[in-house]
């Protein structure tokens, strides 16, 4: 593929504002989408070596994070469509046809989505019977955890094929016979895929280091669990770290002749030293781990590895799509759209962060307390300003929309 | 420009993939609206059972909610994104305009979203724990929220039928591709039909309510609720009728099927005699029965539904200049987009797409048949299938003994020239007409064949 044909590709219709906004945006969702991804790999794994223990501990951290990793199946899903999105708008040459070359597993990942999940909500149901004396079918756990793992290998695949225009053809059109069915996945990069897989278990180690504050601020914190607790998260967080460098640094070393030169740019090293500086943020604090927010610094730190992350992948594929194949995301043609720009960051920016800021707050206080749960003034009143803003917003919604209409 | 930006075809012999993205799509609304419906009738049950000190209320939208949870928010999402998917395999260039149009109403669609998720895990495991005021605070911002995802796809998918305003040909503009008369009917129609599912699919749970008092006081709620949107919803349709473009109009009467209107009838009677039934006799109301029904309106409302909107758009994809085979077929000046069709008459598809293979750009004796099964699959294969099995065959398009001769001159004058209605038009030169046509000729004997 040329330069000049992956031009043709793209919408003429341009992008609503610039393209560096969807850039950005599509890095900072993608972090949040594979933080998630990664608490809900990590957290089936433990609820699967806790369905398997007789230990009193690991059984009750591993029905905690079930609860975990079903919540996080729903967030990593609802998270996943800002990417999604983002990626269609700037890549849609790349996005599109790689899809399209691989169109039955696309639509078998949904299916491999939809059953990944209802085994997950099947073990979850039936877990009170495997509390009986020598009940541990886990079955339907690993299951879960199998399905979830092929769809992450689907998208991860779906990714890859993007960055080889150089053999679309070849793929499409094996032998200058045209070969429609979408029956094959062309690409994917094992190191890569193990990278991104392996981060599950740093993440979620920094994810417990956040629980056991949680579980700290409860009224009768227990403490022999959260002493067993702090050593487990310690371990994920620096064992998983040094095997996800591991692997992040057989990923660098493997890349294909097109993005070979990505291994020297200074990405991989800010990624590793972000990481790094994750895994160390335990050590770092220490007792302070057990006062104020700390606990839960640990996580933030976590994330902002993620987003370092997310920037060095979105680096590799600016650069491979640039540099080899002639393609700058960044000139795509701009026709400024100022209604649905505005609306949308200040859905965001104004609405989006009152009420998430409400439901947060409430979920977090309620759910630490004992009784029932009376928010603080300062609380009702963010409340009172989100259901306020909503109906503002349904307002406006048809004021203009009227206005278009009898305009 | 000398190439146009035609991607990849993905062919399913099978079924059709525009038929797989009907599926998804059915199976999507049946949870979409059903959960956006159901948020509202939580806010307002919610606050009926806060006002009444009635908390066994409060326990039917908890259970309710933790049924929605599978039926909408793991199986919605998951067939939500899978909509998106499998749209980008059948119509990447028809979801493409849509995404550059719409990105920043999708990305503030995904905002509420996100606050829809939040809300009903803290209406389904918190709401014990929640004072009336709080708890209310957050069915009411759960509502409003899921509303408002409605609010904002009503206007993408009216855009996918015809722009709001005939004027954003020329002007462009988010504004007048959003709103519009159809908008508006639109909502309308589907705000009630969402209100039926949901009193439908809450039949599922209230079935299952051990106390017989609240049991028949929560049906009779929902079959109220049933038997009000169900009206109001066959109302707003003809309104939604009336505002269709000419060309809609005439599709619908003239292209869909004869089943078609008294199974939409059908459906309607079916279920206000559900809701009668409920209503008068709560007791008739059974977990299986309301699950059937709930099949049934999946099956008969919801599917021929989808099948309807999707042929009424016909021969387009996307607002009224994405044609079916993702040629781009008019001009939209307002946003900067060309006709493809004066390329593809000077140069041919097989010459201006760029996955077409370099030894069939140029037809000849040699590839003439396979340079044909290339051109069915660019052309054609959205919509019709290229053997006897999946959508629309073409096979049963082509009379019995056709000559390629005499196919190219039917494609010839009646599709390069744009003038069969429902069909788009497909320039094709001489010899990309020879060569489809012979690749038609050569098809396994259809309907037409076999008589």
């Amino acid at each position: 593929m040329t330069p000049h044909l992956l031009q043709a590709l793209r919408d003429p219709a341009g992008v609503p504002s610039p393209p560096l906004v969807f850039l950005i945006l599509g890095v900072a969702t993608f972090a949040l989408h594979i933080a998630a991804v990664q608490v809900m790999f990590g957290a089936s794994a433990l609820a699967l070596r806790g369905a398997y223990s007789q230990s009193g501990h690991w059984r009750r951290l591993g029905a905690t994070m079930l609860f975990t990793a079903k919540v996080a199946v729903s967030v990593a899903i609802v998270l996943g469509v800002a990417p999604l999105l983002f990626i269609q708008v700037i890549y849609d040459p790349f996005w599109y046809t790689s899809n399209v070359l691989s169109a039955w597993w696309v639509v078998g990942f949904i299916g491999l989505l939809i059953g990944g999940y209802i085994a997950l909500y099947v073990f979850y149901w039936t877990a009170h019977r495997r509390e009986a004396p020598g009940g541990r079918n886990a079955l339907w756990m690993a299951l879960s955890l199998g399905l979830l793992l092929a769809v992450g290998f689907i998208v991860h695949s779906l990714t890859y094929q993007m960055l080889f225009p150089e053999r679309w053809m070849t793929w499409y059109a094996p032998g200058g016979t045209v070969q429609s069915g979408g029956h094959a996945l062309h690409g994917w990069h094992l190191w890569r895929f193990s990278f991104f897989l392996a981060l599950s278990i740093p993440v979620t180690g920094a994810w417990l280091h956040a629980h056991r504050r949680y579980l700290r601020a409860s009224v009768r914190p227990d403490e022999a669990y959260l002493a067993w607790l702090a050593p487990l998260a310690d371990r994920l967080l620096l064992a998983g770290g040094v095997v996800s460098v591991a692997l992040g640094a057989l990923w660098m070393g493997t890349l294909p002749p097109t993005m070979s030169g990505f291994a020297r740019s200074p990405w991989p090293l800010a990624a590793l030293l972000a990481l790094a500086a994750a895994i160390a943020l335990p050590r770092l604090l220490q007792g302070r781990l057990d006062r104020g927010y700390w606990g839960y610094a640990v996580f933030a730190a976590a994330a902002g590895a993620l987003v370092v992350v997310a920037a060095a992948r979105e680096a590799l594929r600016y650069a491979t799509l640039d540099g080899a194949h002639g393609y700058a995301a960044l000139d795509y043609r701009v026709s400024v759209d100022w209604y649905s720009t505005i609306l949308f960051f200040a859905t965001f920016g104004v609405l989006g962060t009152a009420t998430l800021g409400y439901l947060l707050t409430v979920a977090w206080q309620a759910s630490q307390g004992e009784g029932v749960y009376t928010p603080s003034p300062a609380v009702n009143r963010l409340g009172s300003a989100a259901v306020g803003l909503l109906a503002l917003w349904i307002l406006a919604y048809f004021a203009v929309g009227f206005w278009v209409w009898a305009r | 420009m000398d190439m146009i930006g035609l991607y990849p075809t993905w062919f399913e012999p099978g079924l059709g993939s525009g038929w797989i993205v009907g599926l998804m799509a059915t199976i999507h609304v049946l949870f979409s609206h059903t959960s956006v419906g159901a948020a509202i009738f939580f806010a307002a049950l919610a606050h009926y059972a806060h006002r009444r000190h009635r908390p066994e209320l409060l326990d039917f939208i908890r259970r309710y909610g933790l049924f929605l949870l599978v039926f909408s928010y793991v199986l919605g999402s998951a067939t939500g994104v899978g909509i998106w998917y499998t749209t980008t395999v059948a119509s990447p260039r028809g979801i493409s305009a849509l995404i550059h149009t719409f990105v920043w109403m999708w990305a503030t669609e995904w905002v509420f979203f996100v606050i829809e998720v939040i809300g009903v895990y803290m209406l389904v495991y918190l709401a014990n724990r929640l004072d009336a005021q709080t708890h209310l605070k957050v069915s009411l911002i759960f509502g409003l929220a899921s509303y408002t995802t409605m609010l904002v796809i009503v206007g993408i998918l009216s855009f996918m039928l015809w722009p709001g305003k005939a004027d954003w040909y020329q002007r462009g503009g988010v504004l007048d591709a959003f709103f519009g008369a159809n908008t508006f009917a639109h909502l309308g129609m589907r705000t009630a039909f969402m209100f039926a599912m949901t009193a439908v699919v809450g039949g599922i749970v209230a079935a299952r309510l051990e106390d017989a008092a609240l049991k028949r006081e929560v049906a009779r709620a929902l079959a109220w609720l049933g038997l009000g949107s169900t009206l109001a919803g066959a109302a707003l349709f003809r309104w939604y009728l009336a505002t269709l473009p000419e060309t809609a109009r005439l599709l619908l009467e003239n292209r869909l099927p004869g089943w078609f209107t008294p199974s939409v009838l059908a459906v309607l009677a079916g279920i206000l005699a559900y809701f009668a039934l409920t209503l008068f006799r709560p007791r008739a109301l059974v977990a299986g029965g309301a699950a059937v029904m709930t099949g049934a309106v999946l099956v008969f409302g919801l599917w021929p539904e989808e099948v309807a909107r999707e042929s009424i758009r016909k021969p387009w994809v996307a607002g009224g200049y994405v044609y079916s085979n993702q040629v781009l077929g008019r001009d939209v000046p307002g946003i900067g987009v060309r006709s493809e069709i004066p390329i593809l008459e000077a140069r041919g598809f097989l010459k201006a797409h760029p996955f077409v293979p370099e030894r069939l750009r140029v037809v000849d004796d040699a590839n003439r048949m396979e340079a044909g099964r290339v051109l069915a699959l660019v052309a054609c294969s959205n919509c019709h299938s290229l053997g006897r099995t999946g959508m629309r065959p073409l096979p049963d398009y082509i009379p019995a003994g056709s000559k390629a001769p005499e196919i190219a001159a039917y494609l010839q004058a009646a599709l390069a020239t744009g003038t069969t209605l429902y069909m788009p038009q497909i320039p094709l030169r001489d010899d990309e007409a020879l060569a489809l046509a012979g690749f038609l000729a050569a098809l396994p004997g259809g309907r037409e064949a076999a008589r």
